[in-house]
């Protein structure tokens, strides 16, 4: 039955004291910001917190700050707000396109840039109401039903994979649009516990591992995410593989940033894919340095791009299908930002904010 | 007097709209009698198995939960509708047929204490064999349905022997068609409420028919006619889900609310709804179509098979309708078609808008879509030369007489296709690795019941002056969005010459309504609307000889102020109704025995143009243009009309793209809306829907059927598209990009067998 079990709520007025309040209360205790991911997670029956720490009040958290050095966004940014931020600049685009681009016109006026880069991963086994589960005997990611994380933190196996059954890990899928635009970004988040804070990149902020896949400590509350300002001659772009062009999650998603030489050679490349491990994948971008993007390079390195993809069966869409649409996505958004005209990138353009344009 | 924007023709705003916008319309949901108890159902894990007990929890409090099993069925344990085979609950020591079956219901006081109960209820299940395709079922090692696991078998023939037509044709065009299970996806979840007062029951709901419940729960109830009560609650949406269905969850509600001793709600989730409700049909079709050089058809060969699941339900009518359709709105002297529905241990399919003309015109078209290319024709012109004329005979032998618009509406696609497409649609880049294509279906709808239906029916309806004076029509037709409260006000108005708000639409239940029928098979308007039309014209020639007998003068214009008289009336003599049956119009012959006759009073027409761009490097498919031309015999209300058939295409489109059921062994994967998707806003092209009124004699106001015709033709022509922009064979439903991609892999080519 899709209800919240009841949990005591509290919202306290700074980042500190929710992080305190979470600690203290030990695995029992989630933090709450739009709600947007954690609430239907409680429905399915995925976790059951005694107690809900909720971020709302925590004004500094809505702040965004705009420097010479870039962008400070709070963690309580919403996703729309990101989306058309003022500060950010068509370097930027990446991050206006993914948060752009995620679920729905309501859910981006609720769910927040934080809350995006601690989202949950997704599997079609495992995001299910919790009958539908019982009735396949769970599976690894909650054995007993409920997410343990506690368990799971201990790196304790029991139960099944249902998409590699045999195996010992789980592979839901990281499914925020926002992490792999912000890795490519070069972004940096801070987080603070009740001891202080500390900064690092958000291509650190997780691992692949579809149990846990947030390398925070409980108790730890992400407060701001660092956007770094990119000069003009930097051309970044985010691509999303998805059926329909709203609600739905990505199945596949590219990140891109170059900074393009006068003379089109790349000077600097930052790459991550999304939708396709448990953890936003960094991809290795060596091989373009010093490169023209022209289509031989583009081609080899789409390929080399998902070669590290292992898109199995637990989203919507066949595995085959994802990994050869995700080629295809790379090669396109590499296109995209060596400055192929709309017209010569196809319907993949599109895929970027999955919105065709009007005629 | 009623005022000439609010006449047949017009569209006056809904009648319901004010309350439905501003969220005063009560779902049964809304509703919430004192004591209410939640009640849930328990329900099966196995496709197919032999239940062997039901144990519950020793150490769960049952104290405030009322539990009720098979045992406690006082009727008969059916769901009665054709065949009497699906149980309300199945009995410990019977046959689990399907995944989530009822087994067994829990209320209680809370949501979240009736869920617990449930969970605390086990099934000790002895599983059997189970069959989940449409090969299995005909091999029928495992028999789930006589000896041959066939539910229904109907067969049409016309002309000579069909092979022999064959062998002297030009051209033979071979094809195997192939279409999914598609979900209603109804805003609101189904749910019943269920109260007794004494020794009668009284079940309020979201539902189409309510005296489909009122026949079903007699039986389980053990009950005479008049103590069984069903209401239709405000209804959020039906597409054919709430046809047979609400009276499982109706029979439910009653069970619980009879043991508890109080008021019972059983509301469907969504994930319940998905996992257990009927959907459409999955089916298969062969089909031969042959031609002569020039274009002509000569012979159509057709077998259909559709995957009827555990029990059933409507399927036979479901099948019915697609075989009548099956040879499409063509001249065609020699036909065979031959329908089987199988028994398979899917959750049982049923009726879906369009009941089972769909997966047939999907075929036909195709296959005319083939033919033409195998011929060198061009599609529209091979279409010209073969669709139906008035005076021409169909495949069951029926001549149609009047009201035929096959020609009319593609004429109107055609000069619409001239026109620039509208602004602000949305296209895909011109792109060397965007392809493009155009597709193009005709096609027609019965309106009604098929064959002796309305006549071994026999709906009624009433217009009254009710007690307190107000003019009202009573029928038993729904509204689920659609529209009919307003239609049927409409008609009723323009026949009484008073304003729609001086009409009011009685509230569907069966102890204040007549039986019109179910509201089903595009025959509300025509059918039920006609008898309105009649009905209120009666009661005004009553209310105006009325005023003749009162003494006002023939000048006077009190005679020409209805409402007033109404109301004198009721003041003077009380009720005044006027009742009204269907009778068929003279002349029409069905043979239930040969399937032979006129399968339809009248048919609806249509012509589908669909321009795609196929993105070649993911496979998607995108609806840049959308013609539709739909003949509805006249609009009583263009912006309900209209809006039936934006839907209709847009739910088409989506059978056509989009909407697919998963099951595996037997249990949907995909039940939530965030899996079993449907398009958005965002997928829907620029609908350009054209409106062809042929008007039909014997219809209100020369109005015919529209429901259901839209769903019918859109999905051929979206797959005929795909196959023009890729020269590949595009023989299945839904063209998902992983299906497309499939298919240009093993590149079969499409055309001439
Ligand atoms: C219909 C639908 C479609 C969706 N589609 C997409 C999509 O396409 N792409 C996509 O990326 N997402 C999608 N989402 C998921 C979700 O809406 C977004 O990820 C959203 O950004 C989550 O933000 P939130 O504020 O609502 O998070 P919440 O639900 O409040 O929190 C999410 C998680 O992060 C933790 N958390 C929140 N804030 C902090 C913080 N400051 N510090 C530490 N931990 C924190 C919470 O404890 C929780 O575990 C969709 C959701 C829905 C309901
Ligand atoms: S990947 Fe395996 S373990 Fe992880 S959620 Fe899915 S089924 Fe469970």
């Amino acid at each position: 039955m899709m209800r919240c079990p009841p949990f005591r709520y509290l919202a306290p007025e700074t980042a500190a004291e929710a992080a305190r309040l979470v600690a203290a209360h030990g695995p029992g205790a989630a933090l709450l910001a739009g709600g947007t991911d954690l609430l239907p997670r409680l429905k399915r029956g995925q976790a059951a917190p005694d107690l809900v720490v909720g971020l709302t009040r925590v004004a500094a958290l809505r702040r965004a700050r705009a420097g010479a050095d870039g962008l400070e966004l709070g963690a309580g940014v919403t996703l729309a707000a990101t989306a058309r931020h003022a500060a950010l600049t068509p370097a930027h685009r990446a991050l206006a396109l993914a948060a752009g681009g995620a679920a729905t016109p309501h859910v981006r006026n609720m769910g927040t840039l934080g809350g995006n880069l601690c989202a949950d991963t997704r599997c079609g086994y495992y995001d299910q109401p919790r009958p539908w589960r019982e009735a396949i005997g769970f599976c690894l990611k909650a054995p007993a039903g409920c997410a343990e994380p506690a368990a799971a933190r201990a790196g304790e196996v029991a139960g099944t994979c249902w998409v590699a059954p045999g195996g010992r890990r789980c592979w839901a899928v990281a499914s925020s649009d926002a992490a792999p635009a912000l890795i490519a970004l070069g972004a940096e988040v801070t987080v603070c516990s009740g001891e202080g804070s500390r900064r690092l990149a958000v291509a650190a902020l997780h691992r692949d591992d579809g149990r846990a896949p947030l390398l925070l400590a409980p108790g730890e509350v992400l407060t701001t995410i660092h956007v770094p300002a990119l000069g003009p001659a930097w051309r970044t772009t985010y691509w999303k593989l998805r059926r329909r062009g709203s609600f739905d999650f990505p199945v596949g998603a590219v990140a891109l940033a170059v900074r393009l030489a006068a003379s089109g050679e790349v000077l600097e490349a930052r790459a991550a894919l999304g939708g396709v491990a448990s953890r936003p994948l960094v991809v290795e971008t060596d091989a373009l340095l010093g490169r023209r993007l022209d289509d031989e390079a583009v081609g080899a390195f789409a390929e080399a791009a998902v070669a590290p993809a292992r898109p199995l069966d637990n989203t919507d869409y066949q595995p085959a299908w994802r990994r050869r649409a995700l080629r295809e996505a790379v090669a396109g958004a590499l296109r995209e930002v060596r400055g192929d005209p709309p017209e010569a990138l196809g319907v993949l353009a599109r895929a970027a904010a999955r919105v065709l344009p009007r005629a | 007097m009623i005022g000439l924007g609010e006449r047949v023709g017009a569209s006056p705003p809904r009648v319901d709209g004010a309350a439905k916008v501003t969220g005063a319309a009560r779902y049964v949901d809304d509703l919430q009698p004192p004591g209410c108890l939640v009640g849930r159902t328990v329900r099966s894990r196995v496709a197919h198995g032999v239940l062997r007990a039901l144990e519950r929890d020793p150490g769960f409090d049952w104290s405030d939960v009322t539990f009720v099993t098979a045992a406690d069925v006082p009727g008969r344990n059916v769901v009665t509708l054709i065949e009497d085979d699906q149980p309300v609950l199945v009995p410990v020591g019977g046959t689990i047929r399907h995944h989530d079956e009822a087994v067994a219901l829990v209320a209680a006081p809370t949501k979240e204490k009736a869920e617990a109960a449930r969970a605390a209820v086990r099934l000790v299940v002895d599983p059997l064999p189970a069959i989940f395709t449409l090969d299995d079922a005909l091999r029928a090692e495992v028999k789930l349905h006589g000896q041959d696991n066939v539910f229904k078998r109907f067969e049409v023939t016309r002309g000579d022997d069909v092979e022999r037509a064959l062998a002297a044709c030009d051209v033979v065009v071979e094809g195997v068609y192939e279409t999914g299970a598609q979900e209603q996806m109804y805003i609101e979840p189904q749910g019943m409420l269920a109260a007794w007062e004494g020794d009668t029951c009284h079940v309020t709901g979201s539902l189409q028919c309510p005296y489909y419940v009122h026949k079903a729960l007699k039986v389980t109830l053990g009950l005479p006619a008049e103590r069984v009560v069903i209401t239709q609650a405000v209804t959020g949406g039906g597409f054919g889900g709430k046809e047979e269905y609400p009276s499982m969850i109706g029979a439910h509600a009653a069970l619980l609310a009879r043991a508890a001793g109080r008021p019972v709600k059983v509301v469907y989730e969504r994930d319940e709804d998905v996992a257990a409700t009927t959907k459409r049909h999955p089916s298969r079709v062969r089909h031969r179509l042959g031609l002569a050089k020039d274009g002509r058809m000569l012979a159509a060969d057709v077998d259909v098979l559709f995957d009827g699941g555990a029990y059933a339900t409507l399927t036979q009518v479901v099948l019915s309708r697609g075989v009548l359709h099956a040879a499409g709105p063509y001249r065609i002297p020699t036909v065979r078609i031959v329908g089987r529905a199988l028994a398979t241990n899917h959750p049982p399919h049923g009726a879906f808008r369009g009941f089972g003309a769909p997966q047939t015109t999907f075929a036909y078209e195709r296959q005319t879509a083939k033919a033409a290319r195998a011929l060198g024709m061009d599609p529209v012109a091979l279409r010209r030369l073969n669709l139906y004329r008035d005076g021409d005979v169909t495949a069951t032998g029926q001549t149609l007489r009047g009201s035929v618009a096959a020609h009319p509406t593609l004429d109107r696609v055609v000069a619409q296709l001239e026109q620039p497409p509208p602004a602000g649609r949305r296209t895909l880049p011109q792109a060397p690795h965007v392809k493009r294509g155009r597709g193009v279906a005709t096609y027609f709808h019965g309106s009604g019941f098929t064959g002796s239906g309305e006549e071994r029916l026999k709906g009624q309806a009433t217009v009254a002056v009710a007690a307190d004076g107000v003019l009202e029509v009573r029928a038993g037709s729904t509204d689920m969005g659609q529209g009919a409260t307003t239609t049927f006000a409409q008609i009723a108005a323009t026949a009484l010459d008073v304003h729609v708000s001086q009409v009011r639409v009685a509230q569907p239940s069966t102890d204040k309504v007549p039986d019109s029928g179910p509201t089903v098979a595009s025959r509300t308007c025509m059918i039920v609307g006609g008898l309105v039309d009649q009905a209120a014209r009666a009661v005004r020639s009553k209310l105006e000889a009325f005023a003749a007998e009162v003494g006002l003068a023939a000048d006077d214009p009190a005679r020409g102020d209805l409402p007033a008289l109404a109301r004198r009336w009721a003041a003077a003599r009380g009720e005044l109704a006027e009742t009204h049956t269907y009778r068929p119009p003279a002349g029409i012959r069905w043979d239930d025995q040969t399937y032979r006759g006129d399968a339809y009073p009248v048919f609806g027409w249509a012509a589908c143009a669909v321009d795609v761009a196929v993105d070649t490097d993911t496979w998607e498919v995108v609806v840049e243009r959308c013609v539709h031309a739909v003949d509805v015999g006249k609009a009583i209300n263009p912006t309900i009309v209209q809006g039936q058939i934006d839907g209709g295409t847009v739910q088409a489109l989506g059978w056509a793209l989009w909407e697919s059921v998963q099951y595996r062994e037997g249990k949907v994967l995909n039940d939530r809306m965030t899996n079993c998707i449907i398009p958005t806003a965002i997928e829907a092209p620029e609908l350009e829907t054209l409106l062809v009124e042929e008007p039909y004699a014997h219809g209100p106001f020369g109005a015919k059927g529209v429901g259901e015709i839209p769903m019918d033709g859109p999905g051929a022509a979206v797959a005929s598209a795909v196959e023009d922009a890729l020269g590949v064979a595009m023989d299945e439903l839904p063209l998902l990009p992983e299906v497309v991609h499939r298919r240009v892999r093993a590149g079969r080519a499409g055309g001439a067998a």
